[in-house]
């Protein structure tokens, strides 16, 4: 871990006391008092962000069985594989408000590889929502255990969605992305590269073949030296702070872009600070499939 | 302006009060005087909320009042002793192992004087961009970066020292 990482834990175990809530509150009723004394004006309380609970609107994710039920339903005219929205769905209440996109696959082809694809979607999909209500429920207990209300409770945002970044005949490239509002940290991505014509899910070496690793870390390295040549803000990690040394092995992150080139993806944090967000970077080489 | 600035600031504060009290606790490294700074930079905000140039620069004013805040709050709170960190339990959940590996990272970025300690914490741990930073200490953006060189160097020897 880069000195810089673990400066930030360090920093980010930081735990705020109980009376800060009580400090915060007593110190903005108390800078609005003088200040309304001062200009004898009007002054507007705020309304601290107000929850209201909304209607409740849960559809449940499919389970597997059903899915695969549902795909024996779908008639056999349209036979283009594609990516699309099996399950739609909002819920909100005091503590979350949460919204999910289910992507699933059809007319590969390939039962089985659809059936396995998609089973594998929806639990993850299911999971990320239990473990993200699962976080915002703690934060909800903890805030009350500390003596703050629910009515400045600012319920957690999560958020499902997925994008199909490239698709023909062949290929069907898509990225799961999972954000929460508590923390920008937690955003992450899940990506399927499918191989229509084999029925397997594609890993660098399929895409850019036996060298695909120094390929892609020459590459890498270059882009960021000339991004931080472009833009004086843009700072990644070097070696020894943690910062890119090349990739481990052929399962990396990537997905196939409008361009039909892979583009590897480094989570935040990953090889550079925070703020720089997601890095993407595209591979020239054209790809194998 | 004055009233939407001043509901804006009040969201800004409540939303993000835990990331501010761990901003003045870097500077203080003592809970009272920190919820100290965070009190008296709040009542100063409203007060001259009409210095809000603009209601998008709400969280780099925020932070320089802030700062500012808690610089003064730790000259009044000096007295203060390196065993206090772990009595307040301000590491809960860690081992004491743990705990002792925190607080010499921690104190690392003690050693830092006021200036590099701002960039880091406002870079790397708060994430801003150069030129918010720029606009929090008052400075340009050739300052800043230079300070941030100079911190990260000075780090890394503070590390080397320990080794």
């Amino acid at each position: 871990m880069s000195i810089l990482k673990k400066l930030k834990n360090v920093y980010d175990s930081i735990e705020p006391p109980q009376e800060l809530d009580y400090v915060v509150n007593k110190s903005i009723h108390q800078g609005k008092m003088e200040k309304k004394n001062r200009y004898r004006t009007y002054i507007k309380f705020a309304t601290s962000a107000v929850v209201t609970t909304f209607a409740l609107f849960v559809i449940l994710l499919n389970t597997n069985e059903s899915f695969a039920k549902s795909m024996e339903n779908i008639p056999v005219i349209s036979k283009l594989a594609e990516v699309f929205t099996i399950n739609e769905y909002e819920e909100s209440n005091e503590i979350d408000l949460i919204k999910a996109k289910v992507p699933a696959i059809r007319n590969t082809g390939n039962t089985d590889l659809e059936n396995r694809i998609n089973y594998e979607i929806s639990t993850k999909i299911n999971d990320i929502i239990e473990e993200a209500k699962n976080r915002a429920e703690e934060y909800k207990e903890a805030v009350l255990a500390t003596g703050g209300t629910m009515e400045n409770f600012i319920p957690i945002e999560i958020n499902v969605d997925y994008e199909i970044t490239y698709q023909d005949d062949n290929i069907i490239s898509f990225v799961i992305t999972k954000s929460e509002s508590m923390a920008s940290a937690y955003q992450e991505q899940y990506f399927y590269n499918i191989d229509l014509e084999n029925g397997k899910e594609l890993n660098l070496k399929d895409v850019l073949g036996a060298n695909y690793k120094e390929i892609v870390d020459e590459e890498v390295k270059k882009q960021i030296v000339q991004r931080e040549k472009e833009d004086e803000n843009n700072m990644y990690f070097t070696e020894d702070e943690g910062g890119f040394s090349g990739i481990e092995d052929e399962y990396h992150d990537f997905y196939i872009d409008k361009n039909r080139k892979a583009t590897i993806v480094f989570q935040k944090y990953e090889i550079a600070p925070g703020y720089m967000g997601i890095q993407n970077f595209e591979i020239p080489d054209e790809i194998l499939v | 302006m004055s009233h939407v600035a001043q509901e804006k600031l009040i969201e800004y504060i409540k939303t993000n009060q835990n990331k501010l009290y761990k901003v003045a606790f870097t500077y203080t490294r003592n809970e009272e005087a920190a919820l100290d700074a965070i009190q008296e930079a709040i009542t100063k905000a409203l007060e001259n909320i009409e210095k809000l140039k603009k209601e998008e620069y709400v969280n780099t004013w925020f932070y320089r009042i802030l700062i500012n805040e808690a610089l003064k709050s730790s000259k009044k709170y000096r007295n203060y002793t390196e065993l206090e960190l772990i009595e307040n339990e301000t590491y809960v959940n860690s081992n004491e192992e743990k705990i002792v590996e925190n607080i010499d990272m921690y104190n690392i970025i003690q050693k830092l004087n006021y200036k590099l300690k701002t960039v880091i914490v406002l870079r790397f741990f708060e994430n801003m961009k150069i030129e918010e930073i720029a606009f929090i200490t008052k400075t340009n953006i050739s300052t800043v970066k230079s300070r941030l060189y100079k911190a990260i160097k000075e780090i890394k020897l503070n590390l080397n020292e320990k080794t």
